[in-house]
């Protein structure tokens, strides 16, 4: 498959505070990361930094081969349109767009509006017939899982997960693990950031982050 | 995605879009009324101003200077040059014929007042000219002038005389010295004109001329002309020998403020600024275009009359212009604040659209549809009620309704925009800054 992403020796800091401090690491494309830690580790400062919403203090990050370190503001929001799917736990939806408008939201940032093709994520994610529905009228799980039709809808390269199943009770946790887990049988390369070492368990390798030092990578599938 | 996007905003929190909204049509109506009659104050008063007379003087070229003493001028009638009254007409073809509201020859001829002969004789002036007379123009239309247009402010006790009998009216000054009143009859003798100048009071040589006339009014003027007889030009004319001839022509024009370029040398101008001067209703182009139609002549520009005019024709558009912006300035604060409270709440939004891969372009470009939207509605209907306004005060402050004006309206929608782009600046800047990595984290 080929390398997809490789950080090497990435340091962040802000002000007197050093959030990532040489982290490097590569990940396969079509693979599956969990990246764990405690709170202030520097697991959303990393994500941040691969979906290109932050840049690094040093070192490199290469993704499809292309070192996003130094791309200008413009040429991040392009990486961002065309590269990288994100799920964010508080699925940040515009709440006066119906799902399907959600999803084709980032369609129209990436190129230009497709709503066939947006039904039909939202129906990937198995929610064809709550297309028309405000996030209000949807469930925590329909709402995450838009998210992810979202995510998906211009074939990133990249899936960025931020702790997806923070927000969600137990029923939904398992319908949205389930979509990650077919969205990896697919060949999607997912990056979740997750405190459930179930969920973690259930990707191809574990990295663990403390005090902003990688403190461990575990292969746990194969 | 786009029009779903700005129209939905719409919907969301209306009572911040109809503030704003409000605060554009009350700023769009403001600066569309001060704008309609700062436009329309300039002919307004222009007209205004001709009720305070005529602001040219056209005299012969090679006129002696004139002999006058208490408002009487003393030379004789053969001294000096005269103008053709056939050439008049030529007035109402030049360039600002339209802007030419009247004109008023006249002829003065030293003369002596007997109100009968036994009373005491009086030396003073028979001046001839025109009280409401039909001139025939070149493109043989009829126009209607004389003392009525050029001289509004003149009362007479009694009633004007007849432009087509041998009438007159006397001064108010002169009536009083003389008890002379409505409905009297005075005599006037004075040379002929290539005779002998005039006999002394008392004296009666062949060579004079005597005229007896019907006093239809006394004439109030507050100046000189209170000081002599006035009659009809032809009768004066026909009584001096000068048929179609006259001494002096005052002027009523509508005209534009001076300013530092009208004040300029013609000759010292380029083309392209002597075309421009030339076709602006500035009253040195004014004074310009008659020279050239009345060969011969020479035009004096009023200074002290066109100059006061200038100064408050400049004075009141100043002051129109300083009320429009402070209306723009009160409606861009307005939607200045509004629209920061609209970036304040959709921070999250903005920072999702950003995180989405959304160009600022195109975060920009919503905002500002917004915007305009709102602009070209408040100012649309800023400018119906502007206008409306425009109305009343025409009406209030002039006596005649303020002309709407159509051209007004694009204006008004650009200044509309205007105003809620630069309202929209720091907002949009804040939408510039805005990192999405701590919205999105809920910070």
């Amino acid at each position: 498959m080929g390398v997809l992403v490789e950080l090497d020796r990435v340091s962040k800091q802000y002000g007197g505070v050093r959030a990532l401090d040489q982290v490097s690491f590569t990940v396969e494309a079509g693979e599956w990361i969990a990246i764990m830690g405690p709170s202030g580790s520097g697991k959303t400062t990393l994500i941040n930094i691969l979906g290109g919403l932050d840049s690094p203090s040093s070192g490199r990050v290469l993704v499809d081969g292309r070192d996003i370190g130094p791309l200008s503001e413009k040429d991040l929001t392009r990486y961002r349109a065309e590269k990288v799917g994100f799920v964010f736990q508080q699925f940040h939806l515009i709440p006066y767009l119906t799902a399907v408008e959600n999803v084709m939201l980032a369609q129209y940032f990436h190129s230009m509006t497709d709503e066939k093709e947006a039904r039909e994520s939202l129906a990937r994610v198995g929610l064809a017939d709550r297309a028309e529905h405000l996030p209000s009228q949807l469930s925590g799980g329909e709402q995450q899982r838009v998210t992810v039709a979202r995510a998906l809808i211009n074939h990133p390269a990249l899936i960025l997960a931020d702790e997806p199943t923070g927000n969600l009770d137990e029923a939904n946790e398992e319908l949205v693990v389930n979509l990650f887990r077919e969205l990896h049988g697919e060949g999607h390369t997912i990056l979740l950031v997750t405190h459930d070492s179930g969920i973690a368990r259930l990707a191809d390798r574990r990295i663990e982050l403390a005090h902003g030092r990688l403190s461990q990578v575990s292969v746990l599938s194969t | 995605m786009f029009f779903r996007i700005v129209g939905e905003s719409f919907s969301r929190n209306p009572l911040r879009k109809w503030l704003a909204a409000v605060a554009l049509v009350l700023g769009m109506a403001i600066t569309t009324a001060a704008l309609t009659v700062a436009l329309d104050v300039g002919d307004r008063l222009a007209r205004e101003f001709r009720a305070f007379g005529a602001n040219l003087v056209v005299s012969p070229t090679a006129d002696t200077l004139p002999l006058e003493i208490g408002g009487v001028d003393y030379r004789p009638v053969e001294e000096g040059s005269y103008l053709p009254e056939a050439d008049l007409g030529k007035l109402k073809t030049i360039f600002w014929r339209h802007n030419i509201i009247g004109f008023s020859p006249f002829l003065e001829v030293p003369a002596i007042l007997e109100r009968d002969s036994s009373g005491p004789a009086i030396r003073t002036t028979l001046t001839g000219t025109w009280v409401n007379h039909s001139v025939a123009i070149p493109d043989g239309t009829i126009f209607q002038t004389g003392v009525l247009r050029t001289h509004p402010w003149w009362k007479v006790e009694g009633a004007w005389f007849d432009d087509s009998k041998q009438d007159c009216v006397v001064g108010a000054g002169l009536a009083a010295r003389t008890g002379l009143k409505p409905g009297d009859t005075v005599t006037l003798r004075f040379a002929r004109a290539g005779l002998a100048p005039l006999v002394q009071p008392g004296q009666t040589p062949s060579e004079e001329r005597h005229v007896s006339m019907h006093v239809t009014g006394i004439l109030s003027t507050g100046g000189t002309e209170e000081q002599v007889v006035m009659a009809p030009l032809a009768v004066v004319q026909a009584l001096t020998g000068r048929t179609g001839e006259f001494r002096r022509l005052m002027v009523s024009a509508l005209t534009r403020p001076e300013d530092e370029f009208s004040r300029r040398d013609p000759s010292t101008m380029s083309k392209a600024e002597y075309d421009r001067w030339f076709c602006a209703p500035y009253i040195s182009s004014i004074a310009l275009q008659i020279r050239q139609v009345l060969p011969g002549a020479d035009v004096q520009v009023i200074r002290q009359v066109a100059e006061g005019e200038g100064r408050i024709l400049t004075r009141i558009t100043a002051l129109m212009w300083l009320v429009c912006i402070a209306a723009l300035l009160a409606a861009g604060l307005v939607v200045g604040a509004t629209a920061a409270t609209s970036v304040l709440e959709r921070h999250s939004e903005i920072g999702l659209m950003k995180a989405l891969g959304a160009p600022m372009g195109t975060v920009s470009a919503l905002f500002l549809a917004e915007q305009l939207v709102l602009a070209f509605v408040g100012g649309g209907l800023g400018y119906v009620a502007g206008e409306g306004l425009a109305y009343l005060m025409g009406q209030a402050v002039f006596g005649v309704p303020a002309t709407g004006r159509l051209i007004l309206l694009p204006v008004i929608l650009l200044l509309a925009a205007a105003v809620v782009l630069a309202g929209s600046l720091i907002p949009l800047g804040r939408v510039a800054r805005l990192d999405p990595a701590p919205v999105l984290r809920g910070e």
